[in-house]
């Protein structure tokens, strides 16, 4: 067994250094002799040399490129790659705050084993050898006993690849699973699949730069400060692009908006049906396009005949009027008019229809493989490193699986069980769904989960219903948490494994499915700081240590990826040459499909499905119907959740600069909600579902900007760990008040916006 | 050559990058922050108007921070106002003398923008500047800046009714020029900002001046302004007087090698 001598890795960083590294700054040289004579001390760039490395951001899963710069071993300052197509040499915010969020010093230091209870947070410090042993140790009890099946993985963010991805198809379980999808993307990713024959992919193939219409159906671009979308948004506006934002909130894209539409929550689907009847009642809809790349438009037209738009109005809250208007503003448009697909969709649990009638709305205008409207991406040309077939193919999937994971057959484990998620049965496709294997890990139906590997997954302020996250923490035999920061599931674990953060090391090759498809290069600007380890390297060392050595062939990381990269005629030093980012030629237009007699649609028509069979098929809709949803009780106000441009999901709560910029969230509510209650601004409560769950104390936001039937708050906040000093109680937490959600029977989907609240008095 | 910030708010997202990528770039401690963003919003719903107030230093071509600063620690250098945080004594006028409520003290001593000094001088820009995806935010020579800031409004007349140019004249012409799309109290920033009283001018400029040393008429200067002057400001006063003596020199030589 070829193991890596782990006290190696500060050693060899410094030895072997960093490629072609000791480059001068591009932006910034040594200090002029113009500097300000009136301040003395020279500015950072200007006390040494100034070395760049390049690098994608971590700091959401966006992944833009960036490049680093360091002054004596010391990172300083991160700026957005030029060439890289995600970041056009621009950062958001978070981004910038990359270098706080490694200096952070509430960071694990050290690998873990428990001592306490499970919950305690009682922990001693170990050798990497024994954590690994142990671990190793463990791992293969589990499969001995109930098979490797029996182990889930949860896995987000950048490094997820090596435990969700690899490490769980070599070693075998189906149960791996990433919040991105039942959580996040996975209604829209299916009812992509559905109509047009594959997903969305995770950059939105927006063809921004011709576009002249933008609507956003609850899209906070601005609060969602992904960098690209914000940078295309802006511009296309400042061009005169027409806006229309659907929203519950005047977001800030609201504020930007031409149009702003309101909407009661959860009627979104009465609003877009309303819109495809006007667009076929009026003719105002493409019909050459619908003519030549669709089917099923006959049972459209008589599905939506009843779905006028005083139907909706008395549905939405909207007129009549607004509803033709904005239908109207987008067909004058089209095909330069889309509605983005969101990124967070998973509301109520009709999720999945709720999409296809959004894509339908596109359909008919016609926006598919036309300039100004969706282009068709393409995954980058790169060879895997060689390795064995996997011991169970397509683990997890989501938005940063390998393509072509979904298949008719679920996958089956060595030992014959396929997911215990329920997929086929509560839903019918999709990704492994995360929310779905709590519950087997509690009752063994239909098998028993005994050990959980958590990566980079803020487990209780993600996952709804936190309580019952806990009851299955408490039966499982062993849990991994490998982590940054102790999170606040960390202290449920058994051996924690630090990481070291992305500045800090080498990781696998960001591939991006773009209209330009581009490879992204990972290099450490630091060796990793404490006694961490890069997210590959624990995952070789566990490999190695559980029989799983042909799948680790490589010695080093350098080695790994120059074999991938040779297969683009490029390697580590070249790569770094050439500014860290490969980009190659796409296929984005219907007419490069023409061309050579394709079609970019691979549905069983090979054209967009208006009506799907294989819905109608499972006893479900083929074309998208408006389903009511719950309305909150008396002196209870659905729970919206969302952004601020300065955080990332549960996971920069704690970062110093971050922090000091948003440090707590405030519980937005109508103005005259919170008159009529007796609040004001500023006014500290408790918030309680019907459940009885309580969090708190969250500042009062009385605002006009909201609806008077819902309350909305930033997510990620309210966390319980007191080793995480910034955020340790501050605000309220979204997720421990989700003590239920809608299962979308379609993707699997968890629909979150199902939850009622009220503001009460006292912890 | 004055220089000058454009920053167009119909341009503005409210993303923050601006705000981290100038804490990064400078170094700043945690606790010090030169730009920040307050949602300001008008109407009720749901016939509102929104957005942000980027609350940073405008740079006042007339600027009081300047004026009444006692030790020089506030000045202003290529139309901008520096802030050389080493000088600074902490007496806080700054604070209550800025029509705009920019300056903050961070731990004893006055902490706000300073147009990058360092960064500029080295050749780059401002880093909020060089971040902000929106690319609402230019820094280059004032008067092209002005000119751009005009032209910009021109086109978004159609849009916004109520577009306009801030910053030409406020307090002497800002050095922060601002494209708002509505009228500036939606954004909470005063239409007319206060003119530096004249009791302050004549404190920093004859009163002061004259008065090294005269205890009587020091008394009276920080009797105008209402607050009693920490006695050693004098002595570092002279020797800040020497220090900025060279700085002046070395800045006409500069100019003179810009002008060739």
């Amino acid at each position: 067994m070829a193991r890596v001598d782990l006290q190696i890795t500060r050693r060899q960083f410094l030895a072997t250094g960093l490629a072609g590294t000791a480059l001068a700054g591009t932006g910034m040289g040594p200090g002029r002799s113009n500097l300000s004579m009136r301040y003395p001390d020279p500015p950072w760039f200007a006390t040494g040399e100034v070395v760049t490395t390049y690098n994608y951001c971590d700091m959401c899963p966006w992944k833009c490129g960036i490049a680093v710069q360091s002054v004596d071993g010391k990172v300083i300052k991160i700026d957005g790659n030029a060439p890289d197509p995600k970041s056009r040499g621009r950062l958001c915010g978070r981004g910038q705050a990359g270098v706080s969020f490694m200096n952070d010093p509430d960071r694990l230091q050290s690998p873990m084993i428990r001592t306490g209870e499970r919950g305690e947070g009682k922990f001693r410090e170990v050798t990497w050898e024994e954590a690994l042993d142990y671990t190793a140790e463990k791992l293969l009890a589990i499969k001995d006993q109930y098979g490797p099946e029996s182990l889930a993985i949860f896995g987000h963010t950048s490094g997820d690849f090596w435990f969700t991805d690899y490490f769980a198809q070599a070693w075998g379980t189906p149960n791996a699973a990433k919040p991105s999808s039942a959580l996040c993307l996975s209604p829209r990713d299916e009812a992509s699949t559905l109509t047009f024959g594959h997903a969305v992919g995770g950059h939105e193939p927006m063809d921004w730069e011709e576009m002249q219409c933008i609507t956003l159906i609850g899209s906070h671009i601005g609060e969602d400060a992904r960098n690209t979308v914000m940078q295309d948004f802006v511009e296309a506006r400042a061009r005169g692009a027409q806006v229309i934002v659907v929203d519950p909130r005047f977001s800030t894209a609201a504020a930007k908006a031409d149009y702003w539409l309101p909407i009661k929550p959860g009627t979104d689907t009465a609003l877009l049906l309303a819109w495809i009847n006007v667009l076929i009642t009026e003719e105002r809809y493409d019909r050459a396009y619908i003519d030549q790349w669709a089917t099923g438009f006959d049972e459209l037209a008589s599905h939506i005949q009843e779905f006028t738009p005083e139907w909706a109005a008395g549905i939405t809250d909207l007129s009549a009027d607004q509803i033709r208007t904005t239908i109207r503003v987008m067909a004058d448009r089209s095909p330069q008019a889309v509605i983005m697909p969101g990124r967070h969709v998973t509301w109520y649990g009709n999720d999945t229809q709720r999409m296809r009638a959004e894509y339908l709305v596109n359909s008919l205008l016609g926006v598919y493989g036309r300039h100004g409207g969706m282009y068709f991406n393409k995954s980058p040309f790169l060879d895997s490193y060689p390795h064995p077939p996997f011991a169970v193919h397509g683990s997890s999937g989501g938005c940063s699986a390998e393509p072509g994971e979904e298949s008719d057959v679920l996958p089956l484990g060595p030992s014959g069980k396929a997911r215990a998620d329920g997929a086929r049965e509560a839903f019918l496709r999709g990704p492994t769904a995360m929310q779905e294997l709590i519950d087997p890990m509690i009752t063994d139906d239909p098998y028993r989960i005994a050990g959980l590997i958590v990566y980079g997954t803020n487990l209780l302020n993600s996952v709804p219903m936190p309580n019952r996250t806990i009851e299955a923490l408490k039966k499982l035999d062993f849990v991994l948490a490998v982590d940054v920061l102790p999170q606040e599931h960390v202290a449920w674990a058994d051996v924690v494994f630090p990481e070291a953060t992305y500045l800090e090391r080498y990781d696998q090759l960001s591939t991006v499915p773009h209209k330009t498809p581009f490879i992204q290069l990972r290099e450490p600007a630091v060796p990793p700081m404490y006694d961490t380890m890069p997210g590959w390297m624990m995952a070789r060392e566990l490999g190695l240590r559980v029989g799983l050595d042909a799948f680790f062939k490589w010695e080093t990381i350098e080695e790994y990826l120059n074999t991938r990269l040779r297969s683009v005629g490029s390697n580590l030093e070249k790569m770094h040459e050439a500014g860290g980012v490969i980009i190659q030629e796409g296929k984005p237009y219907l007419e490069d499909f023409e061309a050579d007699g394709g079609t970019p649609f691979h549905t069983p028509s090979g054209k967009i499905e208006l009506s799907v069979a294989e819905l109608a098929e499972a006893g479900l809709d083929s074309i998208p119907v408006y389903e009511p949803t719950e309305e909150p009780p008396d002196g209870y106000y659905r729970l919206l959740y969302g952004r601020a441009p300065v955080h990332t999901f549960a996971k920069t709560q704690n970062t110093p600069d971050l922090s000091a910029v948003y440090p707590e969230n405030e519980l937005w509510i109508n103005e005259d909600e919170a008159v009529a209650l007796g609040y004001a601004n500023g006014d500290r409560v408790w918030l309680e579902n019907e459940a009885g769950d309580r969090t708190g104390p969250i500042a009062v936001k009385a605002t006009q900007r909201i609806r008077k039937d819902a309350v909305f708050m930033v997510h990620g906040f309210g966390q319980q760990s007191s080793g995480l000093t910034n955020a340790n109680g501050k605000g309220a937490s979204d997720t421990k008040l989700m003590s239920r959600y809608k299962l979308d029977p379609i993707s699997g989907g968890a629909g979150l916006r199902v939850n009622f609240v009220r503001l009460t008095e006292g912890g | 050559m004055a220089s000058a910030f454009l920053l167009d708010m119909t341009r503005c997202i409210g993303c923050e990058a601006c705000v981290l990528a100038c804490k990064a770039g400078n170094e700043l401690p945690v606790e010090m922050q030169y730009i920040e963003l307050i949602e300001r919003t008008s109407g009720t719903f749901p016939n509102l108007v929104g957005g942000f107030e980027n609350h940073r230093c405008y740079h006042c071509t007339d600027a009081a921070c300047v004026a009444v600063c006692p030790t020089g620690a506030l000045f202003k250098e290529d139309g901008l106002t520096r802030l050389d945080r080493d000088a600074c004594s902490g007496c806080g006028y700054c604070v209550q003398a800025c029509p705009y409520g920019v300056p903050k003290m961070v731990g004893g001593r006055s902490s706000k923008c300073d147009a990058c000094a360092s960064n500029v001088g080295a050749g780059g820009s401002p880093w909020c500047v060089t971040t902000c995806p929106a690319q609402a935010l230019q820094f280059g020579d004032r008067e092209k800046i002005l000119a751009e800031a005009k032209s910009r409004v021109a086109a978004l007349k159609d849009r916004y009714p109520k577009v306009q140019v801030y910053g030409e004249t406020q307090a002497g012409g800002l050095g922060l020029v601002l494209v708002l799309p509505d009228d500036p109290e939606t954004l909470d920033i005063p239409a007319d900002p206060p003119l530096v009283p004249v009791t302050v001018d004549v404190w920093k400029h004859i009163v002061q001046p004259v008065s090294m040393g005269a205890t009587a008429l020091a008394a009276v200067g920080a009797g105008v302004l209402g607050v009693i002057a920490r006695r050693n400001h004098l002595a570092e006063l002279k020797e800040l007087e020497e220090q900025e003596k060279a700085g002046v020199a070395a800045g006409g030589s500069e100019s003179t090698e810009e002008e060739r």
